[in-house]
């Protein structure tokens, strides 16, 4: 919003007339629609003056008005719907194409890029952006182009009536157009102010929402309460700052508007008298300056909806101009499952989350990798799904680089269960196959294996039973199983699991260990995890702290020569002990 | 089984809080609506009445002007006295100053009725909010929640910020011109206004069905946001599934759905404003063919024929700019009745006078204690223990079992469906809310933070400490054994936490949390889960931590990690509906490991 108008215009594309190319016919007929329906309206005192004057000079037929006047309010009637109707088409028309080309746009970008512009921003994008571009189409072509058209029409025919008369009763025009540029400019400053406001008040409503059981759990709605007032007021503050503009704005206009009513009273009672000017074209006059105040006010108004549609439209653009992953590669083939870290970095500002980090892993075995909270072992795991894409460092499976696969190839082939839960809102079986090949073969071995026939057998609805985002009824560990069968049901030859057993019972746990074993024998498996007693018999183990791998090897290998492994083997001893 | 008898005080199910019921598509009058919004505007009274009498002032002056050019004219100009006409200036300027005074102080008044309200009425939406329970918040999707009122409220912003003071300042010109009118003429008068009863008819008969387009089309923009935000917020997933084709076509068929709906809503909007220039047009018509009639035998002037066309648009230009306005006028009232919705409930969580004869010596005791989700089946069925002072329990059970559940009964999130919980010998329902929560401490599965600091996010909720500077709270936490956890973060209280929270990991949330929780030094805590993504290093560290709590502290926890748990004086299995005691660690463990399962 702040880059200067003169660079807007050099880069035609990045404006919104270039963008509304596509839809030239229907704004075209728009625009025709609502200049005939403006031009055929400025006849209408033409005609009261002339009967007027008729009726003074006693020529006036009684037939002739009924027969234009009628002809007149019908035509205008009828034009006006019409314009209505293809204003509502193709400003929805436009909303809809655009919101299309955010998603598609959105769909082919890569996670860091969502996370970089965030998901709320993209969801004002698709809501408020588009509503004040559609307002732009909707409402502020027609009547701007009506507007003018007013404007001009009824200054023409009032100079042709009277020139003199029409020069002093136009001088409002540059009044009040100046009166709008200076309350505007301080008006946009407010607005901007106040859609701060409201994104704070949001923010404040948007944790309450969330956080909504810690708020119970800690009484502290007495605080957030506090918090919303705070914004509130300020928000009220911001409001009555822009009223007090509005209530003295709307008066000022109102009397400029009424002073040259006067005028035409004053000098056109003058040129009435002295016989230069008839009183029909005194009636006309007084019609035409009631015509023609209300459109100076909406070229105002809609100049403003022009600049904000600009402004939204720079946004959007934003979305629609950022660069796509271009590192999509073609290879296509079946994967093996033999995985090699070379020397990666991942680094975030200075800070380096994972530390020229280098492993490999042979195909079909079993690795670990365990480390503290934020040792970078989640970051690994995102890396070699490409969710997100090393500093440097060069990251391949099965002797390629992971940037030369196709992306969906590869995405097909490994199983992530990540950390958090995430559920949608479509049935149990559509959150299972969210991969959306699956067989019902695979569909059943996946659900076998994450032993969730018992759970679904309870479900009212069994499979088709539908489960909500924020999942009430489903307890954590029900959630992170339905997650693994997601991940199972592409028949991954690579399964990621991030933290997966933190939230599954022990008993469970086992069974589903072994059950993957027994059904997909073939598969390399990389898990994250705290707990080295399910780990002790992997063919390797990789042990993650500060982004640094500090050993490899497998459980008996460390505990000879990890100090750090064997320290975190002793805390949890007494597991292994019982189990 | 106890041998108690339980009072049946207790509700036999929970409320239903599902905002989107299916069946509940609004359908009720404007004129119900507004008299929902009655009390809000009870407030403003006096402003209001101020504001009215200005309006009318305002009205009267600007219409007192057209019928003096009117006489103007046919007593001056007509007749050629230009003095006069300066005389008559001079009266009008006059007028007209006095209209741009009364005319401010009704702009400002209004204005002020309508922020005054919108400021009230968004601190009872976040009262409510705040009064209602945790159930709420499940039954409804956080997406569609956080759009309806964060939208809903900005569409009543618009409206009380610009569409109230206009709607005002229109309705009383409008009578104000009707008035005038029949003053100067009834018959040309009537003849004038009745285009305008019409549509007055004609906009009540559609505007239920405008309403109703527009409530259709506000529906689906919800529904287009919840799909989106699904989708964006788990992007991870869509990309790693590769199911960015889904997520296009499944937002192309939502798009699709609100484009329909929105094209129904616009077209239903726009009907209104062609029919109301056309009105203008036949009452002018009209007004002109019968004046001249009776302008020829005499009974009316030409000067005043003048000032009736300029009344004609006094009053139907006012209607036009109504019927602009009566769109968002319709949006507004659509999006009050969904946030009418919120505002009506109430907590399910009553509060109980003391009942003495349920006492017990127990911090915590749970007294036939059977529990069920709505529509749901029993979680809980008739369940019975206690909690000591200065023990530590552990809650174990197959993922599912009703854990957590029976934990959101101690912290008192859900009343239970039959029998009772007493905290310390007294109905649980029997305390107030800040008494409650300072008793006991609940460090949840999913651990949420807000944006800020460590810093605010550790002393959130606690009143004690509310004011610490970053040195006396690094103090404390020392105090509490607490300060080797803080090394897990870059800039220790200071580091920054963003709004989504992904700056952080799992476990440095859940550390967070379990810092917030001790500082808070509760008689009970339970830590559901709480240390499942915190590696075991820390973990010990923790432990250690605990032991190190007053004496008399209480722990409840839940885990699946048995050595979390080894510490445990009594060990509780949870599973099918029971809580059951197991007598040893290892009947425990076996019972875990062997214990059959029937969820």
């Amino acid at each position: 919003m702040a880059s200067p108008p003169a660079r807007e215009q050099e880069k035609k594309t990045s404006s919104i007339v270039g963008f509304l190319k596509p839809y030239l016919w229907p704004i075209v007929g728009l625009a025709s629609l609502a200049v005939t329906s403006s031009g055929i309206g400025l006849i209408t005192p033409k005609i009261i003056s002339r009967s007027i004057d008729a009726f003074i000079h006693g020529t006036f037929v009684m037939q002739t008005l009924l027969l234009e006047f009628g002809a007149v309010i019908i035509a205008v009637f009828v034009i006006t719907y019409l314009q209505n109707i293809v204003q509502t088409f193709t400003s929805e028309r436009v909303a809809k194409d655009l919101r299309n080309s955010i998603v598609d746009k959105v769909g082919n970008q890569s996670y860091e890029f969502v996370e970089k512009i965030t998901p709320a921003r993209l969801l004002t994008n698709l809501t408020s952006d588009i509503d004040s571009i559609k307002m732009l189409i909707g409402q502020a072509i027609a009547s701007l182009i009506s507007s003018v058209v007013i404007v001009i029409g009824a200054a023409t025919i009032l100079f042709t009536i009277n020139w003199q008369l029409a020069l002093a009763v136009l001088g409002i025009i540059p009044i009040i157009g100046g009166l709008f540029f200076f309350v505007f400019s301080r008006m946009r400053l407010l607005m901007k102010k106040s859609r701060e406001v409201i994104d704070w008040l949001n923010k404040v409503i948007n944790e309450s929402v969330l956080g909504s059981a810690l708020i119970r759990v800690l009484n502290s709605q007495g605080p957030e309460f506090d918090k919303f007032v705070k914004a509130n007021t300020q928000a009220k503050d911001v409001g009555l700052q822009i009223l007090r503009i509005f209530a003295s704005l709307i008066p000022v206009i109102t009397l400029v508007a009424n002073l040259a009513m006067l005028v035409i009273l004053m000098l056109g009672g003058h040129f009435v008298i002295s016989g230069s000017m008839s009183l029909g074209d005194f009636a006309a006059f007084n019609s035409y300056i009631g015509l023609l105040i209300f459109p100076i006010l909406v070229v105002g108004i809609m100049g403003n909806a022009i600049s904000q549609a600009q402004a939204s439209y720079d946004r959007i653009r934003e979305v629609l101009d950022a660069k796509e992953d271009e590192s999509n590669g073609t290879l296509k083939k079946e994967l093996e499952g033999r995985i090699e870290f070379k020397e990666v970095n991942v680094k975030y500002g200075e800070k380096f989350a994972l530390k020229d980090v280098s492993f490999e892993i042979e195909p079909h075995t079993k690795t670990a990798i365990i480390g503290p909270t934020a040792a970078g072992k989640s970051q690994a795991l995102h890396l070699l799904t490409r969710l997100i894409s090393p500093t440097s460092g060069a990251i391949k499976i099965d002797g390629q680089l992971i940037t030369e696969y196709e992306a969906s190839a590869l995405h097909k082939q490994i199983g992530f269960v990540f950390q958090e839960s995430v559920i949608f809102n479509l049935t149990l079986r559509e959150n299972i196959a969210f991969g959306g090949v699956a067989s019902e073969s695979d569909l059943k071995k996946a659900i076998e294996t994450a032993e969730l026939d018992d759970f679904i057998a309870t479900l009212p609805g069994g499979i088709t039973t539908v489960i909500s985002e924020r999942g009430s009824s489903l307890s954590g560990g029900q959630k992170q199983r339905i997650m693994l069968a997601r991940a199972l049901t592409l028949n991954p030859k690579v399964l990621l699991l991030d933290d997966f057993t933190a939230r599954v019972d022990n008993k469970t746990e086992q069974k589903i260990v072994s059950n993957l074993m027994a059904n997909y024998p073939t598969l390399t498996l990389v898990s994250v995890t705290q707990k080295i007693a399910a780990i002790e018999s992997y063919d390797k183990i990789i042990l993650l702290m500060e982004g640094e791998v500090v050993a490899s090897g497998t459980h008996k290998e460390l505990l000879t020569c990890s100090p750090e492994y064997v320290q975190i083997y002793d805390s949890q001893k007494s597991t292994s002990n019982y189990e | 089984m106890s041998k108690f008898t339980i009072p049946k005080k207790a509700r036999a199910t929970m409320n239903n809080y599902a905002l989107n019921k299916p069946g509940t598509e609004e359908n009720k009058s404007l004129w119900s609506s507004i008299k929902k919004m009655l009390p809000l505007l009870r407030e403003q009274k006096r402003r209001i009445i101020i504001a009215t009498v200005a309006a009318f002032a305002t009205s009267g002056l600007n219409l007192l002007a057209p019928i003096l050019i009117g006489h103007a004219v046919d007593d001056y100009i007509q007749k050629g006295q230009y003095h006069g006409v300066l005389v008559y200036s001079a009266i009008i300027f006059g007028i007209y100053i006095g209209a741009v005074i009364t005319s401010y102080f009704q702009t400002l008044l209004m204005g002020r009725v309508g922020q005054n309200v919108l400021f009230a009425l968004r601190n009872s939406v976040f009262n409510t909010l705040g009064s209602l329970p945790v159930a709420f918040f499940n039954q409804n999707k956080a997406g569609d929640l956080i759009s309806r009122i964060n939208n809903d409220t900005d569409k009543l912003n618009q409206f009380f910020s610009q569409s109230l003071v206009q709607f005002f300042a229109n309705i009383i010109t409008i009578i104000g011109a009707a008035i005038f009118m029949l003053a100067v003429n009834w018959k040309i008068g009537l003849v004038a206004i009745i285009p305008a009863l019409f549509l007055l008819g004609f906009t009540r008969i559609l505007s239920p069905w405008i309403k109703h387009k527009n409530a259709l089309s506000l529906k689906n923009i919800g529904g287009l946001s919840a799909e989106v935000s699904e989708s964006i917020d788990n992007f991870k997933v869509v990309v790693a599934f590769d199911r960015r084709d889904y997520f296009k076509e499944k937002f192309k068929e939502v798009n699709e759905i609100n484009y329909k709906s929105a094209i129904s809503a616009g077209i239903a909007n726009n009907t209104l404003t062609p029919t109301y220039g056309l009105a203008s047009g036949i009452a002018q018509l009209s007004v002109i063919a019968y004046s001249i009639t009776l302008i020829s035998s005499g009974q009316f002037t030409l000067g005043l024929l003048i000032s009736f066309l300029t009344y004609i648009t006094r009053m139907y230009d006012p209607l036009r700019q109504m019927a602009t306005v009566w769109s968002s006028f319709q949006i507004a009232f659509a999006s009050w009745d969904r946030i009418h919705a919120i505002l009506v409930l109430d907590s399910d969580l009553i509060h109980v006078s003391e009942t003495k004869a349920l006492s017990s010596a127990h911090v915590m005791e749970f007294k036939n204690v059977s529990f069920s989700y709505p529509g749901g089946k029993e979680v809980l069925h008739s369940v019975n223990f206690a909690f000591d002072h200065g023990k530590t329990y552990a809650l174990v059970g197959p993922t599912g079992g009703g854990k957590t559940t029976t934990a959101s009964l101690i912290a008192r999130l859900y009343d239970p469906s039959e029998g009772v919980v007493l905290l310390d010998g007294r109905d649980i329902r029997s305390y107030d809310d800040s008494a409650r929560a300072k008793k006991i401490g609940f460090i949840l599965q999913e651990p949420f933070l807000f944006s800020g600091t460590v810093h605010e996010n550790i002393l959130y909720g606690n009143e004690e400490y509310s004011n610490l500077t970053n040195e006396e709270l690094e103090k404390i936490i020392h105090d509490h054994g607490l300060e080797k956890l803080l090394e897990r973060f870059d800039d220790r209280l200071d580091t920054a936490v963003t709004a989504t929270g992904n700056g952080l990991s799992l476990g440095q949330k859940q550390l967070i949390a379990f810092i917030r929780a001790v500082l808070r030094r509760p008689e009970l805590i339970i830590l559901d889960e709480a240390t499942a993504n915190i590696d075991t290093v820390t973990e010990q560290l923790l432990e250690d931590i605990l032991k190190k709590l007053p004496k008399e502290t209480t722990l409840v926890i839940i885990a699946h990690r048995l050595n979390t748990i080894e510490n445990a004086d009594e060990i509780f299995f949870v599973n099918s509906g029971e809580v059951a005691r197991a007598g040893s660690m290892q009947q425990a463990v076996d019972m875990l490991l062997h214990g059959k399962r029937q969820s």
